[in-house]
Order: structure tokens, then C-alpha cells, then sequence
């Protein structure tokens, strides 16, 4: 794989994404979506805001997948002990639509630190494009922060770059 | 008026023409209202590039020495802020008691975007991102003000990592970072406060409170938003209005 280029080459500022701190709420989050994802004249991609806490450590990152399922009302959750059959998850469905308007607009005040996901992974601006690349498919990651001496945020990596990068290796070869 | 700038100095070229087209417009040689050269002159004259004669311009006009007339040209403001102006706008002054020895406790000091109407407070794009501070301070280990600053990160990015305990963000801004505050609009009110207010000042959710909302203006852009709340108590104002000169 490309042994010249590592994650520096490939990283975005972190000022592309929106910042929030962790005690917004999911409704100031869905405001923060609207406004700063969702418009015609910027279409930044993956939709995520990135989470910080009072000393601007990054936290976390906030997909509309996360904001989603922080509305969804606790029961409608599966647990790992109960059985389940499928369909009746898409029956609980319909309740949960029922319920959209009032337990869900109650579930919005709930701190984004509850729905995001929490940044554990990281890489280093000199690590090899492979370690973003692994570490991003196994963790399921939509943004990789990128330290720098595993402390000061510098930038992101995206699945985008990672797989242009992969897939001019492979196309060229 | 070429041959000023000195390629040598360490200090960057933009800076050097900054402080010279100053120095100019301070000593009178630029007076008020004049159009200064254009971009295309300045080149010429000081032999260096666009880009930095855009940059020490930009500068100025953010500084408020300059003004830009579109179609027109570049010229001297009216309003030129002498050095030194002092506006009772930091905490010491607002205390009002000579001697008070206070503390900084820094809550926060992080980016976020300007949600509930921030950036209408702040006159910026609610896609901006904005420096949020949030300190209290405290007079003989007692809370007797919180304050949520909100800057646009572009204005002072390095603010992230100043030693807000320890220094005046005015002080920071100005001796610093170079940002001039020329201009700070108040407006005194009352607040009810919020249960993290009111922990925060040891006071009970929903009291009365005073509230000190500042817009802080360099030149013609607002730079900052500052909204104070002080326990009711422990502050008195001095307004002095005196005719004799």
C-alpha cells in the first residue's frame, strides 16, 4: 500500500464539521445539524458534528444516526437478553411512531453525551494510511481524530480519502 | 515614502506596512477622510506583494483606521482610538472597590456553534464557530460573577490556549493579539437564574440577578459578546457626567 503517504497528507481541518460541546442537548444538536450539514451551499460529508468537553479535548462525534436513535423511546430498544422475533420489531415500530410527537420531543433535551459516540481511537498525523484504514473499518468510525503527541486535535480522516487512496493503488496496479 | 520595510526583520512584512500606514494616519500625514494609494500604488511604493498589502489593509480596517468605500477606494476614519483608552469594562473596574483581590475559576474554554440566537448576539452566520468561555469569579472564595464570552474563533483562534486564570481577556486581546477594542456597547437588565447559574453563584434557582449584557466591537466588526450575571449584592455602579471641559 502507499508507502509514501501517511495520515497528514490525507486529514481535513477539523473546522469543516460543526463543534458542540457534550451538555447540548439533542434538540440544539438537531439545530447544529440544520444549520451547518444540512444546507444547499455546503454539502461536507460524512454528516457529523464533532463533541467536545469544557477544554476543547474532543469527546466524541455525532452522526444523524446517533441523534436518531436518542429519540427512540427506551422501550423500543432491543435488549441482549430477550428473543425478539423480527417482525414484531417492525411493530414496535408503528408505536414508536405514534409516540414521535410527545416522548420524543421529551427525549430532546437529553445531553448529547448520552447518543454519541465516544472518540477512543485515534491516530498519529505520521501513522501509515493503513492504520486509519484499519482502524476506521474495525470500529466502524465515520471521522478518525487525528492527535498530535496523542493530545492536541489537528484534523480528521474520512472513509472517503482512505478509500480513493486505496482504490487508485488498486485500479492503477 | 518606499524603502521602510526591511526584509530582514524578523517581523512579518504585513505587520511592517501595518505599523508604517499607522504611524502615517497617527502623525497627521494621512489626515482624516483622505483616500490613501490603492493596493496597486502601495505595491509599487513599499516592493512587496498584493497579498500583503491586502493583509496590513484588512488590518487596519478591522482596527478602525481605515474605512472601504466600494468603488471608491480606501480611506482615513474619522475615528481614530488613541492608545490607551481606557473603557471600564473588565471585572477589576467593575468592581469598583480599590484593593479587591478576586479569583478566576475557568469553566470553559472550548468552540461550539451559536445556537439559541448567539449569533444574532454575536452578528455572525449560525454556521460559524464561536470561542466559548465561561469564568467565575470570586471575591474572598465567595462566587460573585459568571461570565459566558462568546468570540468568533477566527478573530483570535490562539485564545484557545491562553492562560485565562492568570490574565485579562481584554489584556490577552489587546496586548497579546493585537485586536483593538474600540468600541463596547452595555446593556444593564435582570436575569431569573438557571439552576446551574444559581449553583454556580450559591444563590437560589429563579432569584434575581443583575445582568450585564457587553457587544464589543474593533473597528466596525463585533468581535465578542459577553453576558455577566453578578450577584445583586455585591455590585454598585459609579456613573459620572461632568461638564467642565
Amino acid at each position: 500500500m502507499s508507502q509514501s503517504k501517511n495520515v497528514t497528507d490525507l486529514m481535513m481541518d477539523v473546522f469543516q464539521f460543526p463543534h458542540i460541546p457534550y451538555w447540548f442537548s439533542i434538540k440544539q444538536a438537531m439545530g447544529v445539524t440544520k444549520k451547518s450539514l444540512l444546507t444547499d451551499e455546503k454539502c461536507i460529508r460524512p454528516l457529523a458534528i464533532l463533541v467536545f468537553d469544557e477544554k476543547y479535548n474532543l469527546v466524541g462525534t455525532l452522526s444523524l444516526k446517533d441523534i436518531l436513535k436518542g429519540l427512540e423511546p427506551k422501550f423500543m430498544k432491543p435488549t441482549t437478553k430477550a428473543q425478539v422475533p423480527a417482525q414484531d420489531e417492525a411493530g414496535l415500530s408503528l408505536l414508536w411512531d405514534s409516540l414521535f410527537d410527545e416522548k420524543s420531543k421529551e427525549l430532546s433535551e437529553k445531553q448529547i453525551s448520552e447518543v454519541m459516540v465516544p472518540a477512543k481511537v485515534f491516530v498519529d498525523p505520521n501513522d501509515p494510511i493503513a492504520k486509519a484504514a484499519y482502524l476506521m473499518i474495525h470500529n466502524d468510525l465515520v471521522l478518525l481524530p487525528v492527535l498530535e503527541n496523542k493530545k492536541k486535535l489537528v484534523g480528521v480522516v474520512r472513509l472517503v480519502e482512505i478509500f480513493d487512496e486505496i482504490s487508485n493503488i488498486i485500479l492503477k496496479g | 515614502m518606499g524603502g521602510l520595510i526591511n526584509r530582514e526583520y524578523s517581523q512579518k512584512l504585513y505587520v511592517q506596512l501595518y505599523e508604517l500606514l499607522k504611524g502615517k494616519i497617527e502623525s497627521g500625514e494621512w489626515k482624516v477622510d483622505t483616500q490613501i494609494p490603492t493596493e496597486e500604488d502601495l505595491c509599487k511604493i513599499y516592493e512587496i506583494s498584493k497579498a500583503t498589502v491586502r493583509l496590513a489593509i484588512s488590518e487596519m480596517v478591522r482596527q478602525g483606521y481605515l474605512r472601504r468605500q466600494q468603488g471608491k477606494g480606501t480611506f482615513v476614519c474619522k475615528r481614530v482610538i488613541p492608545e490607551g483608552l481606557s473603557m471600564l469594562t473588565s471585572f477589576k473596574e467593575l468592581m469598583l472597590e480599590a484593593g479587591v483581590v478576586f479569583e478566576t475559576k475557568v469553566l470553559a474554554q472550548t468552540v461550539m456553534m451559536p445556537t439559541d440566537e448567539i449569533n444574532l448576539k454575536l452578528d455572525v452566520h449560525d454556521d460559524a464557530h464561536v470561542i466559548y468561555l465561561k469564568r467565575l469569579r470570586l471575591v474572598d472564595n465567595e462566587p460573585v460573577l459568571l461570565q459566558e464570552t462568546y468570540i468568533p474563533h477566527h478573530v483570535c483562534p490562539q485564545l484557545l490556549s491562553d492562560d485565562l486564570e492568570h490574565n485579562s481577556l481584554l489584556e490577552l486581546l489587546e496586548a497579546k493579539h493585537n485586536i483593538k477594542i474600540t468600541k463596547v456597547k452595555g446593556y444593564i437588565g435582570i436575569a431569573y437564574l438557571s439552576a446551574d447559574e444559581a449553583s454556580l453563584l450559591e444563590l437560589r434557582e429563579d432569584s434575581a440577578a443583575l445582568l450585564i449584557e457587553q457587544f464589543y466591537y474593533s473597528g466596525e466588526t463585533q468581535i465578542q459578546y459577553t453576558r455577566s450575571i453578578k450577584q445583586p449584592e455585591r455590585f454598585r455602579f459609579f456613573i459620572e457626567l461632568d461638564r467642565s471641559q
